[in-house]
């Protein structure tokens, strides 16, 4: 390119992308990890069980959130990721022998196997297509458990090699696999998102088509998000499951994993980091304190999530931004002039 | 620029019996044209003409129905939009089309580093650049979303040459804008023609486009029926019949 006329002389700039904000998060956030890993030697079991739980939680609805929020593919089927992970890993555990724990690592091949073929069966179909698909999928899959006797059909299956652990053993094994859950996919996608490929994703949260025209591979990235969500979905899926040392096709290919992802999503802030864990939390003590009122409670949650879907659509989280911002897991570049 | 002085190298576009039709109404048909390097083509026509289609099927935002697109000697009908802006086509959408929650220099930053293939940190320098030339260095670390109109269509024009195109589709740039604002548009274009850019230019503020044009071609529903120097078009009675409801 030719340099005339010339421009303005080169500013000189630098890129900040981190925050005292983001440090401080990074610092507590390591300290958590750190209690998580400590749970098995102070905390009760009940205390440890509920804790798994939440982290499940944070993963399914993390990974629903990149799906949904960023990719622009809302699933209604993501259960069909979880439950064939958790079954892969009983049936490794229990038919072949294979350390449970680290069953758990190599059920990950099912989720990522699975979603190749429903990808490029549902990726040409649009918003509530896409997702009518992924639940029918959910579904199918199900149906297929139900009735394979090879998994005990509809009975399900136990994980009766874990007896050969003490409690201490497990919750070890267990609080370490869910530590390094919430840094591949809370870490994970921070670290996305921070990256040159954050900047394509954000780009196609807001607009795909715009994105595309400016050099954005939006079907291949949408691939490797679908793929990446459904392989995080099956981690939560394999370590829930395996804590519970039960698992049935109704509850492991239960629709309530979709709805409990969106509604932490909805409810916290779709398409942020931040908006996940805060959405979780509430999902959280919501259920451990109201979850025995059952149904009543189930109708409070759902005026809730409309509520902020029609007068809240960045959610708590992106109400909260609104008026004060201090990103927890920030993402901006903010271009600063250098003197 | 003459004809035959851009004659001498090959042209940057050529289209060869072009048409599209959307069922069974044929929105552009049979189009034969061709860009030369470093000339700004303006292209005008009545609402409905098939100038913005004309636009989709240069950036692979439709297939065409019929015909070809060579840009710079190489086919291009078969690559989606992410390849050709990676190949060099640069394009603005008559409605802004921003990342609206993404920042003024974050929106330059996506187009910089895919559309132009770099590691981000490589297309700090050059975002900030193009910013400062596109006068919206105030605006920098400003969302999208909350720009105004003319500083939208600016973000347009800079996240398209963020990444340095060879050639440039300006859809409409000056629509909606005061006289005074459509004068510093007219400015920029003009600074960013003078380095070399290819700019192809659908716009109904005429006296903003025949201040830039080297060249202009007209279409009326869907086919070229004039061609030649700004001036030589406008006097054309075809065009005016056309365009402003002149009869002659």
């Amino acid at each position: 390119m030719a340099d005339t006329p010339s421009p303005p002389a080169p500013p000189r700039i630098s890129v900040r992308t981190q925050t005292l904000s983001g440090r401080l998060a990074l610092a507590i956030g390591a300290g958590l990890i750190v209690t998580l890993l400590s749970l098995p030697f102070w905390a009760s079991q009940g205390t440890i069980r509920s804790v798994v739980e939440l982290c499940c939680y944070i993963a399914i609805a993390q990974m629903w959130n990149l799906l949904a929020g960023y990719a622009g593919l809302v699933s209604v089927g993501q259960q069909a990721f979880s439950g064939v992970a958790a079954y892969l890993t009983f049936v490794l555990a229990q038919n072949f022998g294979i350390n449970p724990f680290v069953a758990i690592v190599c059920s990950l091949a099912a989720p990522a196997l699975l979603a190749v073929p429903v990808y490029a069966l549902l990726h040409r179909l649009d918003g509530p297509y896409f997702a009518i698909g992924t639940w029918v999928v959910a579904e199918v899959v199900r149906l297929i458990f139900t009735n394979l006797s090879y998994v005990n059909s509809g009975a399900g299956m136990s994980l009766r090699v874990m007896t050969q652990y003490t409690a201490l053993e497990r919750n070890i094994a267990i609080c370490i696999l869910c530590a390094l859950m919430l840094v591949a996919t809370v870490g994970g996608s921070y670290l996305l998102l921070r990256s040159r490929y954050g900047l394509a994703l954000t780009a196609m949260r807001d607009n795909p088509v715009s994105a595309a025209s400016q050099g954005v591979n939006v079907g291949r990235l949408r691939f490797l998000i679908f793929v990446a969500a459904a392989v995080g979905t099956g981690l939560a899926g394999a370590i829930y499951f395996s804590s519970q040392l039960r698992i049935t096709p109704s509850a492991a290919f239960s629709p309530e994993w979709a709805s409990i992802a969106i509604f932490i999503v909805m409810i916290g802030g779709i398409g942020t980091i931040e908006g996940v864990l805060v959405g979780a939390l509430i999902y959280y003590f919501a259920h451990q304190w109201f979850g025995a009122y059952g149904a009543s409670y189930l109708i409070v949650l759902g005026i809730l999530t409309m509520v902020v879907a029609l007068y809240l659509r960045g959610g708590l989280w992106g109400f909260f931004s609104r008026f004060v911002e201090i990103p927890w897991f920030p993402t901006r570049r903010k271009l600063e002039p250098r003197p | 620029m003459t004809a035959t002085q851009a004659g001498t190298a090959a042209p940057i576009l050529v289209a060869e019996g072009l048409g599209k039709s959307f069922g069974a109404i044929q929105v552009l048909h049979d189009l034969d044209f061709r860009v030369e390097r470093g000339e700004v083509l303006g292209v005008l026509g009545p609402n409905g003409a098939g100038k913005t289609t004309l636009f989709n099927l240069i950036s692979g935002d439709h297939a065409p129905s019929a015909g070809t697109l060579h840009f710079d000697g190489r086919a291009l009908t078969a690559d989606p939009p992410y390849r050709r802006a990676q190949q060099g086509i640069g394009r603005t959408y008559q409605i802004p089309m921003p990342f609206s929650k993404m920042t003024t220099f974050e929106n330059l930053l996506v187009s910089a580093s895919f559309a132009g293939r770099k590691r981000e940190s490589e297309t700090y320098d050059r975002c900030a650049e193009v910013l400062r030339e596109c006068d919206l260095w105030a605006h920098a670390n400003t969302p999208a979303g909350q720009l105004t109109l003319l500083n939208r269509k600016r973000l347009e024009l800079a996240r398209a040459m963020a990444p340095g195109p060879r050639l440039l589709l300006l859809d409409e740039i000056a629509g909606g804008l005061t006289s005074e604002e459509g004068k510093q548009l007219v400015d920029l274009i003009r600074r960013l023609h003078a380095r070399g850019v290819t700019i192809i230019w659908i716009e109904h503020v005429l006296h903003a486009l025949m201040a830039v044009a080297t060249r202009m071609i007209v279409l009326n529903f869907g086919e070229l029926i004039a061609e030649g120097t700004p001036h030589a078009v406008m006097d054309d009675p075809e065009v005016q019949r056309v365009y402003m409801g002149i009869e002659a």
